[in-house]
């Protein structure tokens, strides 16, 4: 379908996919860099995983784990992912994306493919589950998770600081 | 009745039952247009005089078996895999018919994916819904009451190097028809009588209270969960009755039907992780786990729960959660009689679990796919939690 016959809606929903998807990579960098549990985390991901998130035919990113920390490798698939997740429509994504539904629920609801393996799949899932306690609002933790995380007062510190650069850094990244 | 946002439900097999349902083999064969049968299966089920019984309903039809394997094992794996998928191939068959428990029915699956995609590497079709060939046409004659896996569409076999189960779902997996004839678990032994039965029960349990249940999976579930409560004892204690053995084979064919769309949870992350790390049989770990899974889950589905008990004949006094642990204990009634029966496991340890793997098993429960569905969020310390009380 040519770009130009796509409605409105749809365009700005995939917007908002496409731009919450480059948060999420931009904030898995930096949060793998700061934040003990999720370092705990990845203590236990194969070195060099190259993970693949995004939209069947719609936007994806890729990342990868370079020796313990998350390197975010920007959009579309690069290379060969090891694992591929992908929300079979944008409504799906968008629904995740903007906090309306968690990401298991989405799993659950059939909303998502896996490509790989699901124990590492599991791990991904935990991963950007705690990458998501930075940058969603307290308020919402409810529909997230199963059980709502309470952050520390350097769990709080850090989420602040995932605000306050996050802005610039996706605009540095947009490109990639 | 409960119902969800969302769902998602489907069960296309074609499902035969009851009285000399397997002389239907070669119809049922025929109606898909297939006429020669790679029957997979193991010793055990050649050693009972199964496979006897499935060569002769082929007598006087236009239909044959082209090769038998039966060299299946216990946990089927990736070698295994590829030998019957060859095996398929070089013997010019045209239909897998499964004959046997889970690993039967999961290397036949496995196998015609091999086949279908034309690959040699399984691993490439790891996860969810990858699928989309239609796959050869599948026949699944359960031997055990049971895994279900003749209406599922999952597929486990065990990775020797990794030591864990490799999981493959798609709708693309399910068999084309099912055939529950009662002279296939009319020999099977008391205990795995017992351990396939416990499996079907954690099916349904697990099927009625995890995050996708849905009226359709739930309408399955609860047949399921009665028809176990009665039958199971009576098959473990005197299995010689063909009635009771098919009300078994339907009440593990319903349970698989409705764990298939509503998945399972916690239960089963343990008994998969602890098959993988300390080679449980699958049956026996659900067994010895089931009531701490369902205890796990009481402040998430605690109501639900409660809706188990006058099913499985739990008292009904009280409040929604007196309910629910009267339904919890009514299943370790269950399990205490079975083991007084035929010497079922009621903990880890009888089943040869050693301490110093549970964390193992705990951390491999937190990477399987089935904690996703679970109401309660599992983490490592929650896991490791219910395999410290079970043992």
């Amino acid at each position: 379908m040519q770009s130009s016959t796509l409605s409105v809606g749809f365009k700005a929903k995939r917007a908002v996919v496409s731009t919450s998807l480059l948060a999420l990579g931009v904030a898995f960098e930096i949060v793998s860099k700061h934040a003990k549990e999720l370092k705990e985390e990845l203590k236990y991901w194969q070195d060099g995983l190259v993970i693949s998130l995004g939209v069947l035919n719609g936007p994806i990113i890729t990342f990868k784990n370079d020796g313990g920390e998350i390197k975010y490798l920007g959009k579309g698939i690069k290379g060969n992912p090891d694992l591929t997740i992908y929300f079979k429509n944008v409504d799906s994504a968008f629904m995740t994306f903007t906090g309306q539904m968690g990401s298991y629920t989405a799993f659950v609801q059939h909303r998502a493919l896996l490509h790989g393996n699901v124990g590492q799949a599991m791990q991904a899932s935990r991963a950007m589950a705690i990458v998501q306690t930075y940058l969603m609002p307290g308020l919402i933790f409810d529909k997230l998770f199963k059980r709502a995380p309470k952050l520390s007062a350097s769990q709080l510190a850090l989420k602040a600081r995932v605000m306050a650069t996050l802005t610039p850094l996706m605009i540095a990244k947009a490109g990639k | 009745m409960y119902i969800p946002d969302y769902y998602e439900y489907a069960c296309p097999v074609k499902i035969v039952s009851g009285l000399k349902a397997l002389s239907n083999l070669p119809y049922e064969m025929d109606q898909l247009g297939t006429h020669r049968a790679l029957i997979v299966t193991d010793r055990g089920v050649v050693g009972a005089g199964l496979i006897d019984i499935v060569k002769a309903a082929f007598e006087g039809s236009n239909c044959e078996i082209g090769d038998i394997y039966d060299q299946t094992p216990p946990d089927s794996s990736k070698s295994v895999v590829n030998q019957v998928a060859k095996l398929y191939i070089s013997s010019k068959c045209d239909c897998f018919v499964a004959v046997g428990g889970g690993s039967s029915m999961d290397t036949a699956k496995c196998a015609n994916m091999i086949v279908t995609e034309g690959t040699d590497d399984l691993m490439q079709f790891q996860g969810a819904e990858r699928l989309k060939k239609p796959m050869e046409p599948f026949v699944a004659i359960p031997t055990t009451a049971g895994t279900g896996s003749e209406v599922t569409l999952a597929a486990v076999i065990y990775d020797d190097e990794a030591q864990i189960k490799l999981a493959f779902t798609s709708y693309q997996l399910l068999p084309k028809v099912a055939i529950l004839d009662p002279k296939m678990t009319l020999t099977l032994p008391p205990k795995i009588t017992a351990a396939t039965g416990m499996d079907a029960l954690t099916h349904a349990i697990e099927a009625f209270y995890c995050l996708q249940k849905n009226p359709v999976s739930d309408s399955f579930a609860i047949a399921a969960i009665k028809l176990i409560a009665e039958y199971l004892p009576k098959c473990v204690e005197k299995g010689d009755d063909e009635n009771d053995r098919l009300a078994m084979a339907n009440a593990a064919l319903l349970a698989g039907i409705s764990f298939s769309n509503s998945m399972c949870g916690v239960v089963h992350s343990l008994a998969h992780a602890c098959g993988g790390v300390a080679r449980v049989p699958h049956g026996v770990a659900n067994a010895v786990l089931l009531p701490w899974g369902m205890e796990n889950n009481l402040d998430k589905v605690g109501d639900i729960i409660a809706e188990l008990a006058p099913i499985l004949g739990a008292p009904l006094s009280g409040g929604s959660m007196d309910r629910a642990k009267a339904a919890i204990k009514a299943v370790r009634d269950l399990t205490k009689k079975l083991h007084d029966l035929c010497g079922l496991p009621t903990t880890l340890r009888e089943a040869n679990v050693e301490e110093s793997q549970l964390e193992t098993i705990a951390r491999a429960t937190i990477n399987d796919g089935a904690a996703t569905y679970n109401p309660e969020d599992v983490t490592y310390e929650s896991a490791l939690d219910m395999l410290k009380k079970a043992f």
